[in-house]
């Protein structure tokens, strides 16, 4: 059971991050969620979402998604290499199972583009 | 303030460079809450330095379903009013989490500056190397030399410096719902750009219930079907305009939303790669992200194509003059060519009806009379920081309730005669 | 000094933690662990600090993860000279990872300085085994051998119960390169590797995982003249193992010196930054560090990497950094005056503006696809250094105001 992600349905409103980031500090703020849409393409509207799972990092790409397992070595011609360990400094997903809910980023995707596998 | 704020009221001087940081006294926000109706009264505190205002709503930045919006008050210099401006897309919730409520801006720069504004420090700093760039090119500038991508950037095109009526405040690359001129009173101050980013937080006074009540409020949204449709042109049809959907979807790439509202009121189209790319395109500038749906509407009726139209509105947005202006000013003059057009923008002068008649930006007006329920609706968005064309669509978003949810947050009561009180204040 | 037997009078040990070349960010967790115990008297050695006699009134050294080798090389012999010459006199000498490798004793040139304890460790071999994953992290070579590291993350180990350090317990702790130790003496032994975890990284083949750690010392405590040694192979001092910390402070506050060196007035020789003054510095040391801080958690997403020297470093641990002097300003801003050695204030300022020019080039050649490892070992210099300067500030004042507090 696991976090699923459907980039395309995606608007990168930032609710998921937000709700993680309540989840991790009782507070609202950004820096320590393991789910994060990525925003760093603006001009290009390349968005996607990047969600650090325990043994994996996801790229929810719109093109696709990508698992690279956190330690292994990946293909060089490949941008993303989770053995460089993105998100060094944030906790991996744990879908808030001290929510009687379930996970907030799911509550709170107003689109549905996260959901529980 | 303890909760849902950052605790600091910045008076910038730009004249004499002096920054001078206030506390926000709780007794300021019980009597006029937050948003509009604190940046009005900071206005009026001021109002002889003529100064610009930035704030952000009580609420934005939480979890409540649009809490997005930040506000900027001053002058309008094509109206003459004491206007209201909202920030959409993400500035809003970047200004709100940089460690500043407020910012009050006064004085003029004897030489162009910009504010770095970034967790509670503001710095007044040279802009030689920004003055004259378009906001793309300012913008890139920026995020470039500050080595962050998500720099949020409020700033002025070459319309703003040349001193035009239509001057627009951007945002980063995109068009704003500054319809009041204000690009050309940052331009008169020398101010090119504000350069936000912030890694605060926010304290919540109850935070169980209040993520209990804005769990309950998104769930019961998700059910509505009209919050269900994204894109501009849902959001246009949403207010009562005309259906966008078939001039707009053939270079329809993705719907973009503001900070956490759930419906996606902008609308990125390809005018230069095919829209059905999934992959990051190779194309460095493959299109522009719609975010204004009146001036789509002239041109659209002016028999624009919809790609003409994009490629007119990213000049515009990179010209720093505000595309509504431009799209009614080319309509009547019955130019349609958009390399004319942008020719042309120098020489454009207003007056537009496209500033409306009212004190908030008509940019959420589309569709809809600007009555007094319009206007009310507004000043409630303005104040408690609510996206204003969500705020039109989310009906469950009731007065009462928003007023329970400044009160969860903050530990304060909210009456709804103080509301009135404040909404008086900003319409009088 | 003889270290604690019975009840005394206790005094806060004069504590200092290595900073200088070859040390990564993990010292900073020591530094956690000394805050959260009130113990203020902190001070943050380079090199050159240890070599000119740093360690002449100090009661503890701690030297935590790194690259063992450059450690060595940099402390060279004078150093070596200077913490035997501490530790026999009665100081106690905290080695993690890399700071646990280092008195071990060596053949190996700079090493061969330090050879203090006469164990071995049961990862060293001439022919590599198979990589399962992490090549960069995987091994290092030794000469015409290589030390290898059979798994990363928490394992779990389990402490010896031996007199009085309490009863045996079991937890985990993260290894992350540190040694797994064979002694002839088996009262050296705190605590032994019992087992892996669901979250240990194998790097090599389970079976081959095992016999090079299961039932192999975790923790070791040597006595040198009047002072001792603890060795650890885990990081017990990472702030999210509270168990292990536990284990390490109650191991640490057995063997501190029977009498710690009496504590100075914290302010002699510095100038006290009070109002607008100190205002105006925090303000200009917390600009810098809020642009850098902005920079990293953008880079954070990157997957960049370098190797210096023997060491990979990520983009994340500039964060970490940062992070650990972030959260320190907010009470470093409310507390009352603080004090600085002449000029301290300055440099401080100018150290965090290089820390910040460094990270956006580092952002820029990302973005232009040009190399960035020189930025990149400058940058990692840079942020001991501006940690180091900072924590030195921020625990002389937090010290002052606990003394001045007392004295009233």
């Amino acid at each position: 059971m696991g976090i699923q992600i459907d980039a395309l349905k995606c608007t990168a409103c930032m609710a998921c991050e937000l709700a993680c980031g309540y989840h991790r500090d009782d507070a609202f703020a950004l820096l320590s969620s393991c789910i994060v849409p990525y925003r760093g393409r603006e001009k290009k509207n390349y968005v996607g979402v990047i969600l650090k799972e325990e043994d994996s990092l996801v790229a929810a790409r719109p093109e696709g998604i990508e698992i690279n397992r956190i330690g292994e070595e990946q293909d060089p011609d490949k941008e993303a290499d989770a053995s460089a360990k993105p998100m060094l400094l944030r906790e991996s997903c744990d879908l808030c199972d001290d929510v009687d809910d379930g996970p907030l980023c799911i509550t709170f995707c107003p689109t549905g583009a996260i959901s529980m596998a | 303030m303890e909760y849902l704020a950052s605790d600091k009221i910045a008076i910038v001087d730009l004249g004499t460079r002096n920054i001078t940081e206030d506390e926000l006294d709780e007794d300021l926000v019980l009597d006029k809450i937050g948003g509009a109706g604190i940046t009005k009264h900071l206005y009026d505190q001021y109002a002889v330095e003529n100064p610009i205002v930035l704030g952000t709503g009580l609420l934005t930045g939480t979890l409540v379903p649009g809490a997005s919006l930040g506000v900027i008050t001053a002058k309008s210099p094509s109206t003459g009013r004491i206007s209201h401006v909202p920030l959409n897309l993400d500035a809003g919730m970047e200004l709100k989490y940089s460690g500043f409520d407020y910012i009050v801006i006064k004085g003029t720069a004897d030489k162009p500056v910009y504010l770095w504004i970034h967790d509670g420090i503001l710095d007044i700093n040279d802009a030689d190397d920004l003055w004259g760039k378009d906001t793309w090119a300012a913008t890139d500038h920026i995020r470039s030399e500050m080595g962050d991508d998500l720099i949020q950037v409020l700033g002025i095109g070459q319309a703003g410096e040349n001193g035009s009526d239509l001057a627009q405040i951007g945002i980063n690359y995109w068009q704003s719902a500054d319809r009041m001129g204000f690009g050309k009173l940052f331009g008169e101050k020398n101010l090119k750009l504000m350069a936000i980013r912030g890694m605060g937080l926010l304290e919540i006074s109850e935070p169980e219930d209040f993520m209990d009540d804005c769990a309950e409020l998104i769930a019961t949204i998700r059910k509505n079907p009209t919050t269900q449709k994204q894109g501009i042109a849902a959001a246009a049809a949403a207010l009562g305009e005309e259906d966008l959907g078939d001039f707009l979807d053939p270079l329809t790439h993705r719907h973009m939303a503001c900070f956490n509202t759930p419906v996606a009121t902008n609308t990125f189209i390809f005018t230069e790669e095919d829209p059905a790319l999934l992959k990051e395109s190779a194309v460095p500038e493959p299109g522009f992200l719609l975010t204004d749906i009146f001036p789509l509407i002239v041109l659209k009726k002016a028999g624009l194509s919809a790609k003409d139209a994009g490629i007119l509105l990213k000049a515009c947005a990179k010209y720093g003059i505000d595309g509504a202006a431009v799209a009614e000013l080319s309509a009547k003059s019955g130019l349609t060519d958009p390399a004319e057009i942008e020719k042309s923008f120098p020489d454009l002068k207003g007056p537009v009806e496209s500033t409306g008649g009212s004190v908030f930006s008509p940019w959420a007006a589309v569709g809809k009379e600007i009555n007094e329920n319009w206007e009310r609706r507004q000043a409630v968005a303005y104040i408690l920081g609510l996206h204003p064309i969500w705020l039109q669509i989310a009906t469950e978003l009731t007065e009462e309730k928003l007023l329970d949810l400044a009160g969860l947050g903050t530990e304060m009561e909210f009456t709804p005669d103080t509301l009135d009180e404040v909404i008086g204040d900003i319409l009088a | 000094m003889e270290s604690r037997s019975q009840e005394t009078e206790f005094r806060i040990p004069k504590i200092g933690i290595y900073t200088g070349k070859g040390a990564s960010h993990s010292w900073l967790w020591f530094v956690e662990i000394f805050e959260r115990l009130g113990f203020y008297d902190l001070s943050f050695l380079t090199e050159v600090d240890l070599v000119c006699g740093g360690l002449e009134n100090m009661d503890v050294l701690a030297v935590s993860g790194g690259d063992t080798f450059a450690i060595a090389e940099a402390l060279g012999p004078q150093g070596a000279n200077r913490l035997k010459a501490f530790i026999t006199r009665g100081g106690l000498y905290l080695g993690s990872c890399a700071g646990a490798y280092l008195p071990l004793n060596s053949s190996k040139e700079h090493l061969n300085h330090f050879n203090f304890v006469p164990a071995k460790i049961t990862n060293l071999t001439k022919t590599l085994p198979q990589n399962h994953g992490l090549k960069e992290k995987f091994c290092t070579c030794y000469g015409c051998s290589y030390i290898f590291h059979a798994v990363r993350e928490a394992v779990e180990v389990t402490t010896s119960g031996m007199p009085p350090f309490g009863v045996s317990t079991t937890f985990t702790a993260p290894l992350y390169g540190g040694p797994p130790m064979t002694v002839t003496n088996p009262a050296s032994v705190l605590a032994t590797y019992t087992d892996f975890t669901h979250k240990t990284l194998f790097l090599v083949d389970r079976k081959l995982a095992e016999k090079t750690l299961l039932g192999n010392a975790a923790v070791i405590r040597e006595k040198m003249g009047l002072g001792h040694l603890h060795l650890f192979g885990p990081h017990f001092e990472h702030p999210h193992f509270s168990e292990a910390n536990l284990f390490l402070t109650n191991a640490m506050m057995h063997d501190l010196p029977y009498k710690t060196i009496p504590a100075e007035n914290p302010e002699d020789g510095m100038a006290i930054l009070a109002g607008s003054e100190k205002k105006g510095f925090i303000r200009d040391f917390k600009r810098e560090l809020s642009n850098s801080r902005i920079v990293a958690a953008g880079l954070e997403m990157i997957p960049l990497k370098w190797t210096i020297g023997s060491k990979v470093y990520e983009t994340g641990k500039i964060r970490v950094f940062l992070e650990a002097l972030w959260q320190r300003i907010r009470s470093f801003e409310r507390d009352g005056s603080i004090l600085v050695r002449a000029g301290e204030d300055d440099r401080l300022v100018q150290t965090a503006l290089h820390v910040t020019e460094n990270i956006r080039q580092i952002k820029k050649g990302w973005d232009q696809k040009t190399d960035t490892l020189e930025t990149a070992t400058a940058l990692f210099g840079l942020l001991n250094k501006t940690s180091a300067l900072f924590l030195g500030i921020y625990f002389r004042s937090k010290l002052f105001h606990s003394v001045l507090e007392n004295r009233i």
